[in-house]
């Protein structure tokens, strides 16, 4: 049996100034094709349960896993091309304010593959198009419509097939005709074998019958409660 | 008891305790510096490390820095050369030592000047630029951004920019030693304070150049570059809580690239020369 894409084992996690609140004994697993739904509270959204996931932050406790490398026992350039496997989209949105939206978006890809620009290129155009874009928005993120911005985030987060998708609230603020394509999008994934892990505060999105999760759990303070799926 | 009343024995050992801790930090500091310098030519030296996003953000330094600053240096260059070299050639001339002019120019504009010059220009305006950039990414959580693409900063920030300072000291000086010689030479002769004959000028200039000059003009333009490049880097990516803290690690950076820039010059100076 293959290792699961993502373990983490009993992973505590201290609060910083970064996070609102920490981890507390945090264990879960997911496999290729699974989606993990995680409801997390209004007034602790800020969590470091992504950067954890992604080996950013090291925990106090416990084991994370990524295709069955400890973070912590990887070396920088392992952990650092593992990484290039995750397609995340952040809950900040996350650009880097001195790259084009165009260039935000294939960065990753031009930085860890061989694969030619226009096959970038070509890949980005077909999620674009997917998420209702017309192409990819070129200009500075800072002069990009919020709304726009969510969607090149998705773009971003899909773009390379990665292995591992993080969603941190992914359609807050654009619900309505953003859904759709979203849920399609990770529908492929995961049929391709990509494990996501989906982040919401949003009731509407956690009551969603579409996004079709394999597993629940709720974020209370800084605990992760399982809920068990009603087969 | 007042201070001015410690007694004398007391103020010895503290004084020299904190001379101590002065200089133990400051030598922890450059151990720092030295480790992130070392590990940034390491990278460097690896073809694999120039993925296509990395050598984008070294042409585009190299823009920033080198070719952006060269009509700058070439005022510069102009006007020390109409100053240095014509006086150098007046006094030379008038002390009945004009065979002199040679090694004087090489010692003052090349081995001097010319480093000095290229680096001052590359600290206020690259190493400003690092500091201002790294540290607004830093506050802004885009370096957060770019460890979760797997992109690390050390490649991908900071080893670019350290390249692109130290070719780009390299260009300047040249360009500014060579301006410099041309501008004196061409001055001089239009006062009539030189040999109109640019032939005795370049063999004079020539003669007096050493195999040590060159190595010692190496380590005087490319050893503060790389090191502006880091301190700055450094202190910019050190930068944390909120946008404030980018004006303070800016100033702390050119502060202590400036210290450097001179420190190198001298100790260079009494190596290669003494």
């Amino acid at each position: 049996m293959p290792a699961p894409i993502v373990k983490l084992v009993n992973v505590t996690v201290q609060t910083s100034s970064q996070y609102e609140t920490g981890l507390w004994n945090l264990s879960f697993e997911l496999n290729a094709g699974e989606l993990l739904l995680v409801r997390i509270e209004r007034e602790n959204e800020r969590l470091p349960l992504a950067d954890v996931t992604e080996g950013l932050v090291s925990p106090a406790q416990g084991t994370v896993t990524f295709l069955g490398a400890d973070w912590q026992r990887l070396s920088v350039d392992h952990a650092a091309a593992h990484r290039g496997k995750i397609g995340r989209l952040f809950e900040d949105e996350g650009w880097i304010s001195d790259l084009d939206v165009d260039e935000n978006i294939m960065l990753a890809q031009r930085y860890h593959t061989q694969r030619t620009e226009e096959e970038i290129l070509e890949e980005a155009l077909r999620f674009a198009r997917m998420f209702g874009l017309p192409g990819l928005p070129r200009g500075r993120p800072g002069k990009v419509r919020r709304w726009d911005l969510r969607k090149a985030a998705c773009i971003r987060a899909f773009l390379g097939q990665p292995t591992l998708i993080i969603l941190e609230q992914p359609v807050r603020g654009v619900y309505a005709d953003f859904m759709a394509p979203l849920l399609n999008a990770v529908r492929s994934a995961r049929t391709r074998g990509a494990a996501v892990l989906w982040t919401v505060t949003d009731p509407q999105i956690w009551n969603n019958p579409g996004v079709r999760p394999t597993s629940r759990a709720r974020m209370l303070g800084a605990e992760l409660h399982v809920i068990p799926m009603e087969s | 008891m007042a201070k001015w009343a410690e007694p004398v024995g007391h103020v010895w050992p503290k004084l020299v305790a904190r001379v101590g801790g002065f200089a133990r930090n400051h030598w922890f500091e450059l151990q720092y510096l030295a480790a992130v310098l070392g590990n940034a030519l390491f990278l460097g030296a690896q073809p694999r490390r120039w993925r296509r996003t990395v050598r984008s953000v070294f042409a585009q330094q190299l823009l920033l820095f080198g070719v952006e600053s060269v009509r700058f240096i070439l005022i510069m260059a102009v006007l020390v050369g109409i100053s240095v070299v014509v006086q150098l050639d007046v006094w030379t001339g008038k002390l009945g030592q004009s065979q002199r002019l040679g090694p004087l120019l090489v010692a003052v504009v090349a081995r001097e000047l010319g480093p000095l010059f290229a680096n001052f220009v590359l600290i206020v305006r690259g190493g400003s630029a690092i500091t201002t950039e790294l540290g607004l990414m830093k506050v802004g959580g885009e370096v957060r951004v770019l460890e979760a693409q797997g992109i690390e900063p050390l490649p991908f920030l900071v080893m670019p920019r350290v390249l692109a300072m130290a070719v780009s000291a390299f260009c300047l000086t040249v360009i500014f030693v060579l301006v410099a010689f041309a501008s004196g030479f061409g001055f001089g002769a239009l006062i009539g304070q030189t040999n109109s004959d640019p032939a005795v000028f370049v063999n004079s200039v020539f003669k007096a150049v050493h195999p040590f000059d060159a190595l010692g003009l190496l380590a005087k333009c490319l050893l503060p570059a790389m090191f502006t490049a880091v301190i700055c880097a450094t202190e910019g990516l050190s930068s944390e809580g909120s946008v404030t803290e980018v004006p303070l690690a800016t100033k702390r950076g050119l502060a202590r690239s400036l210290g450097v820039l001179f420190l190198t010059s001298a100790v260079v100076s009494v190596l290669t020369y003494s």
